[in-house]
């Protein structure tokens, strides 16, 4: 019963095999290696690479012995010679012409292809040198500056951000509590709260809450200004980040705020989208220049803030005083 | 061997079957066990978690007054009334422990409260944490403390149908019946773009609410799957007009109809080229040409306007579609988009002095949901803008999306319903650089947008029609083969938006389809002559030499 299968079929199923495989086989096998809930397609130039080879390959085997090469030509002579008939022959002369014109046609219509715009992300071609090593003023608060904050505890008067003051005031009228830092509802300012009381304050636990009462209203800040794109945990699902095509960056993504120092994130903050430089498309970002609505103190906190929310820290400036 | 082979296979399967069990649970608006005892430290690290994450909105007193809260609509809940609009309990109860937790695990779409889910999030909370938060959420309303009112005990917990009738065209055609019979109508809209009442425009305590447009999947807030809409109307929505169906409509009406609103949700494309149909003859003024039936549309998204002061965080248009055709003289766009209610006057002494929100840190530079604008009916006009760059951009150098730069002019065709609605043209053009100065418009001579435009059933339909080539040094040319920027704008009057407070689209695309150059198709012609002549050539050559074989025999 088995019947030998000349050479010529032999290429022909050869080529549509390897041309399968490539095409849909090794993206349903990916699947499965992968899990995931998509194909890993295969490149153009890897397909040209896969077809090239196995060209190749069946060059070689046809062309190994004479025999070999009559063997496959054999069909080829003999549909041209009229061996099957006058009108496959016809069909096929007229069927190969067409399909090479159609592929011409194909490589050179004009097709509307959206102009390619690549875009830098962390662009430092405008970034100013003296920004580099800057420092968050909130991230190591000068002795002074806890001095004052005790003070101001221990006359329980600590003064907030006004933006935030309201929420803290219907608080305290509801509660009339002892302190007014109370609400602060973390493990330092119980401390500081408790120490405060004995009249033995330490310099540490006052810097801890300090740092609290900070956080607190950076995030105030954050949900006031930010919000509404980054999202309530910084993770760039803001009600409104789908409305634009540039979506609000995720800080809690790798690769975003951890990689660069605060001070790029303070220019960034500072300068918006409007003084991003041209390899960073600066027409497509929404981001606002803060510096026309915030003030220097408001925008350090933010930035706190954001950093504390994404847990990350910023990279560390290389090498500057 | 075989036995070392069977074990090994069973250790594959089980690690497989484990691993797609975690992929399953992860993520899940589902708890894995029931809320632990609320001893006293579980709700006070509820408590410190509740001040890290939710006091900003909700507020210190879980009154929903937080800092951020004045500028969100729909505003933060106040948890103190104990009042829950998203539940699994008949009309009026309390929710259960798990309708809490999925709120809080997957948020509610479209408004300022996202997901809290670890496993959506990377800083999200653990399943622990969102129990600790959930029990001290609690203890802001004391109805939770009643035994008398807890909904799981007292019976009040509605399930899902147990066998649910399949998502098919018969379910969906039955549920369509039931939206007549309910009368969902009168409220939604016939088509439920929302526009059907003009009165339900506040909620109990007279926040500004509403009516959901349930075509857009992207603000049904507890979820747009049909288990989540038979849930919305089976146990209603608390302190809204929206009522409870459980007592007018059977089970398997309920679910009909969920498979039927499901049904009418929009699918949104994702293309960011307009192609420009070419056509013969004149364009259409007249939306309601059926010319527009054959021309691509592409959904444009919006946002609020946050680049500038007075920001706007809660837009009424978030999506608008667009067509466009051209002949050798002109172009038109239609541009289409949900507004449930048509507005056509204006009221300038009621604008918005936006002075005051410009000042560096005094000031927060949003504008407040309520209050600082009105948004009432007949007040502002619906509008709408086409921007693109004056100059056909230079690589990939566009002005800013919003409204330029001084180095970069835009290019404005702004239609306003109130001078549509008097009989005067509809769409002016203008130009701007940058957004702190208004649209300058072009002069009288220079103005030549024709069009017209329709308000039906909730939808605006606009057509701005013009000349391809003007010549006018502010307009932009349109050629066809060329990629031109293209961005948006939008105000919905009875949202109170007006001047800056609007939403706004980033760059997109129109292309004007171009006719197939004469050459192609020499190319074409060309390849099938080598082809076939190789091809005839190859014949002959055959043949002649099989006839010398024969001779040579």
């Amino acid at each position: 019963m088995m019947r030998r299968i000349g050479t010529f079929p032999i290429v022909v199923i050869v080529l549509v095999a390897v041309y399968a495989a490539a095409k849909w086989g090794i993206p349903a096998f990916s699947r499965q290696v992968t899990g995931l809930p998509f194909p890993l397609p295969v490149p153009g130039t890897l397909m040209l690479f896969y077809m090239t080879l196995a060209v190749i390959a069946l060059f070689l085997m046809v062309t190994f012995s004479e025999e070999g090469l009559t063997d496959f030509l054999r069909p080829i002579r003999k549909l041209l010679s009229g061996g099957y008939g006058q009108i496959a022959r016809g069909l096929v002369l007229l069927a190969v012409p067409a399909i090479a014109a159609w592929q011409v046609y194909e490589l050179t219509v004009p097709r509307a292809q959206v102009p390619a715009s690549l875009r830098i992300q962390h662009p430092s071609s405008n970034f100013p040198v003296s920004s580099e090593g800057l420092h968050n003023p909130f991230d190591e608060p000068p002795e002074d500056e806890i001095n004052v904050f005790i003070e101001q505890a221990r006359a329980n008067e600590v003064i907030f951000d006004p933006q935030v003051q309201d929420d803290i005031d219907a608080w305290a009228d509801e509660w009339d509590p002892d302190h007014i830092l109370e609400f602060l509802a973390a493990a330092p300012v119980k401390e500081f709260l408790t120490q405060l009381e004995n009249d033995e304050v330490s310099h540490d636990i006052a810097e801890a809450a300090y740092r609290e009462k900070i956080l607190f209203e950076g995030r105030a800040l954050y949900a006031m200004n930010c919000r509404a794109c980054h999202g309530d945990s910084v993770a760039g699902d803001g009600p409104m980040a789908d409305g634009f095509k540039l979506r609000p960056i995720n800080f809690t993504d790798n690769g975003t705020i951890e990689t660069i120092v605060v001070g790029y994130t303070f220019w960034r903050v500072e300068n918006g989208g409007p003084g991003l430089p041209t390899e960073a498309t600066p027409w497509d970002s929404a981001m606002p220049e803060w510096k026309l609505s915030l003030t220097e103190e408001q925008r350090w906190k933010i930035i706190q803030a954001e950093y504390d929310l994404a847990e990350k820290t910023p990279r560390i400036p290389e090498g500057h005083e | 061997m075989m036995q070392m082979i069977d074990t090994l296979k069973t250790g594959i399967l089980a690690t497989v079957t484990a691993l797609a069990m975690t992929a399953t649970v992860m993520a899940s608006p589902v708890p894995s066990a029931p809320m632990p005892e609320a001893t006293e430290e579980f709700v006070e690290a509820g408590r410190g978690i509740y001040l890290r994450r939710c006091s900003f909105c909700h507020g210190l007193l879980g009154d929903g007054e937080g800092s951020a809260a004045k500028y969100l609509d729909p505003r933060p809940r106040d948890f103190t009334l104990g009042t829950f609009k998203f539940r699994t309990t008949h009309s009026g109860e309390l929710p259960t422990d798990e309708d809490l937790f999925r709120t809080v695990s997957r948020g509610l779409v479209g408004t300022a409260m996202q997901s809290f889910d670890r496993d959506l999030i990377k800083n999200g909370l653990s399943e622990e944490e969102r129990w600790q938060v959930i029990s001290y959420i609690k203890t802001f309303a004391y109805e939770f403390e009643d035994p008398e009112l807890d909904p799981v005990a007292t019976g009040k917990v509605i399930s899902l149908p147990s066998n649910p009738a399949p998502y098919d065209a018969e379910t969906i055609a039955r549920g369509a019946k039931v939206f007549e019979k309910a009368q969902c109508w009168s409220c939604h809209g016939k088509l439920g773009r929302g526009d059907g009442n003009k009165e339900f425009r506040e909620d109990d305590w007279g926040f500004p609410i509403r009516i959901r447009n349930v075509t857009h999947p992207w603000k049904i807030k507890a979820g747009d799957k049909v288990e989540d809409i038979y849930m919305r109307f089976t146990s209603g929505i608390s302190g809204t007009p929206m009522p409870s169906f459980v007592k007018t409509l059977k089970e398997d009406e309920r679910w009909d109809l969920a498979n039927y609103i499901k049904s009418l949700q929009h699918q949104l494309t994702s293309h960011q080229t307009l192609k420009a149909r070419l056509v013969e003859g004149d364009l259409p003024e007249d939306p309601t040409d059926p010319i527009w039936n054959d021309a691509e549309p592409m959904d444009v998204r919006l946002a609020g306007q946050v680049v500038g002061a007075p920001r706007w965080q809660n837009p009424s248009i978030e999506m608008v579609t667009i067509q466009a055709v051209f002949n050798e003289t002109d172009i038109a766009f239609r541009i289409t988009w949900d507004d449930p209610f048509k507005d056509v006057v204006h009221d300038q002494t009621q604008e918005f002095n936006p002075a005051e929100l410009t000042q560096v840190g005094g000031f927060n530079s949003y504008v407040e949901a309520i209050d600082m604008i009105p948004r009432d009916l007949e007040t502002f006009r619906d509008s709408i803008a086409l921007q693109f760059p004056v100059k056909s951009p230079s690589g990939t150098k566009k002005p800013h999306f919003f409204r330029g730069s001084s180095s970069g002019q835009v290019y404005l065709m702004v239609w306003k319903a109130d001078q549509a609605e008097v009989g005067e043209r509809g769409t002016e053009e203008g130009n701007a650089r940058g957004w702190k100065q208004a649209i300058k418009p072009q002069p009288e001579d220079a103005q030549q947008v024709l069009g017209g435009a329709v308000w039906d059933q909730g939808r605006w339909t606009v057509v701005m029609k013009r000349p391809l080539q003007t010549g006018g040094r502010g307009d932009v040319q349109f050629e066809p083969g060329v990629f031109i920027p293209m961005a948006l704008n939008a105000w919905d009057g009875s949202n109170g938006e007006h001047g800056l407070i609007m939403s706004l689209s980033t760059w997109y695309f129109v292309f004007l389809e171009a006719p197939t150059p004469n050459k192609i198709y020499i190319y074409a012609v060309l390849a099938f002559l080598i082809t076939g002549g190789l091809g005839l050539w190859l014949t002959k050559k055959t043949i002649n030499a099989k006839r010398d074989e024969n001779a040579g025999v």
